[in-house]
């Protein structure tokens, strides 16, 4: 006669642990290794996303491919024309990099104010970018003010598309593809970039706004690209406020009052850090603080 | 699969899985227990250690990252039973409290004092944004941070 049960072979389940995390020497190896493991594999740039995973409770997936020493995604090349920004380019790197240019003083800012100082050595702008699920992405919307591409890079050849559409399609992007560069034209403008965390830094931003705007010989303003970040799920423009702005001189006041009549548009999203109402609510002194920074630069 | 770490100076093989944290090996494998896993997070920096001398935190750091790096934890600051500047600036100032926050203050302080030696209280402030003293002395570890700096 058998005692209890007998011990059952059950099958063990998927581990939540990756079997491999290959770091691809050459970009040409990290898109080979990515194009060979499909949906089962994906890139691994800072980790700062990807190790907090088990955090979020969701699982990893089987196979990374690391690009953060692939020596092509990390140079930011400075032409006459644009600025080409490799992808494994940390929050740090890229803020030394624009030290000296004073029309990317919001790109600057984004990235040199996000996070903590650990963080911004280890994030990457490919990866601010890529994460569909971080709505407080502080790249994002400094980018979408800037006018930048993004260059889609896979084995068969490379593509460059607008940011917003990158936005719009980077949840489904195709397994074995990787962003390569974000490419930003160069032009005579001031930017700035207000974000508002809980404490003085180190946290998320409740909400970010991001500007840029040319300005003519009387200082009215020519053109305006404005951007909200972290009140959405992600980071888009604000046409009505742009088109506000345009025509006038550039007050700061103004601006803000103008915001406060347009902010119904937004939705904000709920979390444990900020409620909705709260996120839409600091818009207009968000508009405010940007352009006093952008007037400054 | 197996990694070699360089840890305080010292190489070590270790068998973990690719994207085991580099803080649970320094602990579970290495008994190296100064940096302390407390967020998991990014936000704390209890568990902060060099990297090539770059302050790092470990819980965000997989294994087949830290491979062939100069990692270098809290205990392989001050060699020799020795003290080294923020340590012993921070004892001289009764800076610590709890002390579940300190490795990690005194590993992004020691490379500040040596990246930095012109900081300001605003420096010392803005470097210490990823460092939470959850005890909240933070007034004492940048008094003692500002002796250091003007001790050396
Ligand atoms: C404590 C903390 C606070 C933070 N605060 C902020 C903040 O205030 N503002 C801010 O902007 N960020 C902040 N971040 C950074 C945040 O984690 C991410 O936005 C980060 O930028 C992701 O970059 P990564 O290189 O670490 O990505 P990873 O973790 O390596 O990857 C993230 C995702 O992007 C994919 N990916 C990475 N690179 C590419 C690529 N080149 N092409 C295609 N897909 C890619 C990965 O497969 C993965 O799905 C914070 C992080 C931490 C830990
Ligand atoms: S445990 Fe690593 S930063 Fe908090
Ligand atoms: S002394 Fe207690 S957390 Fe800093």
């Amino acid at each position: 006669m058998m005692l209890g049960s007998p011990i059952e072979n059950i099958p063990v389940g998927p581990r939540d642990a990756p079997a491999s995390i290959y770091l691809a020497p050459s970009l040409a190896a990290a898109l080979g290794a990515l194009s060979e493991y499909g949906a089962a594999g994906a890139p691994l740039a800072g980790g700062t996303w990807i190790m907090r995973s088990p955090i979020r409770h969701e699982p990893l997936r089987t196979h990374y491919v690391a690009i953060g020493r692939i020596a092509e995604l990390t140079a930011v090349r400075i032409g006459s024309d644009a600025i080409e920004i490799g992808a494994a380019v940390t929050h740090a790197a890229l803020a030394t990099a624009l030290a000296d240019l004073p029309e990317f003083a919001g790109l600057a800012a984004a990235a040199g104010g996000s996070a903590n100082p650990a963080i911004r050595a280890m994030a990457t702008i490919g990866g601010n970018l890529a994460t569909s699920e971080f709505s407080a992405a502080d790249c994002v919307p400094a980018l979408l003010c800037l006018d930048a591409d993004v260059e889609i890079s896979g084995r068969d050849g490379r593509e460059r598309i607008g940011l917003a559409h990158f936005l719009a399609i980077r949840s489904t992007l195709a397994p074995g593809r990787l962003v390569t560069r974000i490419i930003v034209p160069r032009a005579e403008r001031n930017t700035a970039h207000a974000r508002l965390p809980l404490r003085r830094a180190g946290d998320y931003p409740v909400a970010i706004v991001s500007l840029s705007v040319r300005v003519d010989a009387a200082d009215r303003v020519q053109a305006a690209r404005i951007a909200v970040g972290s009140v959405e799920p992600s980071a888009r423009r604000w046409p009505r406020l742009e088109a506000a702005l345009i025509g006038h001189p550039l007050d700061a006041a103004a601006a803000a009052r103008r915001a406060a009549e347009l902010t119904d548009e937004f939705i904000g999203r709920d979390s444990v850090d900020a409620p909705a109402w709260y996120r839409v609510s600091v818009l207009p002194g968000l508009v405010r603080r940007a352009a006093i920074a952008a007037l400054g630069s | 699969m197996g990694f070699s770490l360089t840890v305080n100076g010292d190489r070590l093989s270790c068998a973990a899985d690719p994207a085991t944290p580099l803080v649970d090996i320094l602990r579970e494998e290495m008994h190296l227990t100064g940096a302390k896993p407390v967020c998991r997070e990014g936000f704390c920096g209890a568990c902060m250690v060099l990297i090539d001398g770059e302050p790092t935190p470990s819980c965000l750091l997989p294994a087949a990252l830290a491979d062939g790096r100069e990692i270098r934890t809290v205990e392989g600051l001050a060699p020799l039973g020795m003290l080294n500047r923020i340590q012993a600036a921070l004892e001289a100032s009764d800076a610590v409290q709890c002390g579940m926050c300190f490795p990690g203050m005194v590993v992004s302080l020691t490379h500040f004092l040596t990246t930095r030696p012109d900081a300001t209280r605003d420096d010392i402030l803005m470097a210490l944004t990823g460092n939470i003293c959850r005890c909240t002395g933070y007034e004492r570890i940048v008094e003692a941070t500002l002796l250091a700096l003007a001790s050396a």
